[in-house]
């Protein structure tokens, strides 16, 4: 697996880019591949979003905060810098063609991370994203097209939560979010999270492609 | 021959139709892109499997389905 590092970029300009990636990995023109981003401020809504669940428009539109359509799953989500968003574009006719199985493994992939870095976080049965302390620190949104993956998780790092809170997010009205900077207490090394998500995917993903090889499982 | 989503649901969640991308009668193309499901989390493009024509849709944009249901009919050429 490739990590590609963009830096800060747009949520338009890099939903071309992860079509452009996607692609190239149907055509098999290249690897697995990790986009890690942090976006200027942007709302995005999911495939079956409600309007109900955006609590303060007036909000978004005095902060000249775009309120944008996309093609994923999930509910409305908040982006913002010291947001990581990772965009695994991945074939999952390599490591299994399950929808709810590759959501899993993005939730114990993130959740991995996140104790390495000193985050006591997890899966919580029954309801979808990591969690931590009852509070939910990272969302999933995906999209598949020949079982080819793209969209894909949010981990709040350093953000400000203040946009959470002019939401429903996820569509649920008795969320709470957090984020790295209010469990640890302080302001972290944002590229130290980046490569401790791109050590566990890289391992997650590599790992399961062998695993699916040793047991003779064909694409 | 009847669609289902047995192998793409594998009985594990629900999903809903979001759109079609072919309207009864049309000729199909073995791998095109037939319709999209959305799961609680996923949007999903589901390919067609055969070279065919499609003769009926019984499950439209925003019908609930399951891995159990028919969703379509298709005439195999």
């Amino acid at each position: 697996m490739e990590i590609c590092d963009i830096g800060i970029r747009g949520f338009e300009d890099t939903l071309a880019f992860q079509l452009e990636m996607l692609k190239k990995r149907i055509d098999g023109d290249i690897p697995d591949t990790l986009i890690i981003v942090e976006h200027p401020s942007v709302i995005t809504l999911g495939r079956r979003s409600l309007e109900e669940n955006i609590i303060d428009r007036a909000y978004f539109e005095g902060k000249n905060i775009p309120i944008v359509l996309t093609g994923r799953g999930g509910e409305v989500t908040c982006h913002s810098p010291g947001q990581i968003v990772c965009y695994p574009i991945i074939d999952l006719k390599n490591i299994g063609k399950d929808i709810a199985g590759y959501i899993d493994f993005l939730e114990v992939t993130v959740s991995a991370a996140l104790n390495e870095i000193g985050v006591n976080a997890g899966r919580v049965d029954g309801k979808r994203g990591v969690w931590t302390q009852g509070k939910k620190i990272a969302f999933i949104g995906i999209a598949i097209k020949k079982w080819v993956t793209y969209h894909g998780v949010a981990v709040n790092v350093n953000n400000s939560l203040e946009p959470f809170l002019k939401i429903h997010p996820c569509g649920h009205k008795e969320i709470e979010v957090t984020s790295v900077m209010q469990q640890l207490g302080k302001t972290t090394d944002i590229n130290g999270v980046k490569e401790a998500l791109a050590e566990k995917f890289i391992s997650g993903i590599e790992g399961t492609v062998g695993i699916k090889q040793k047991q003779g499982v064909s694409a | 021959m009847e669609l289902k989503l047995k192998d793409i649901l594998k009985n594990r969640a629900g999903a809903v139709v979001t759109l079609w991308h072919a309207k009864e009668n049309a000729i199909l193309v073995k791998r095109q892109d037939l319709f999209e499901i959305t799961t609680d989390k996923a949007t999903f493009d589901v390919e067609c499997p055969v070279d065919g024509v499609l003769k009926k849709i019984y499950k439209k944009a925003g019908d609930k389905v399951t891995s159990e249901d028919t969703l379509a009919e298709i005439i195999v050429k």
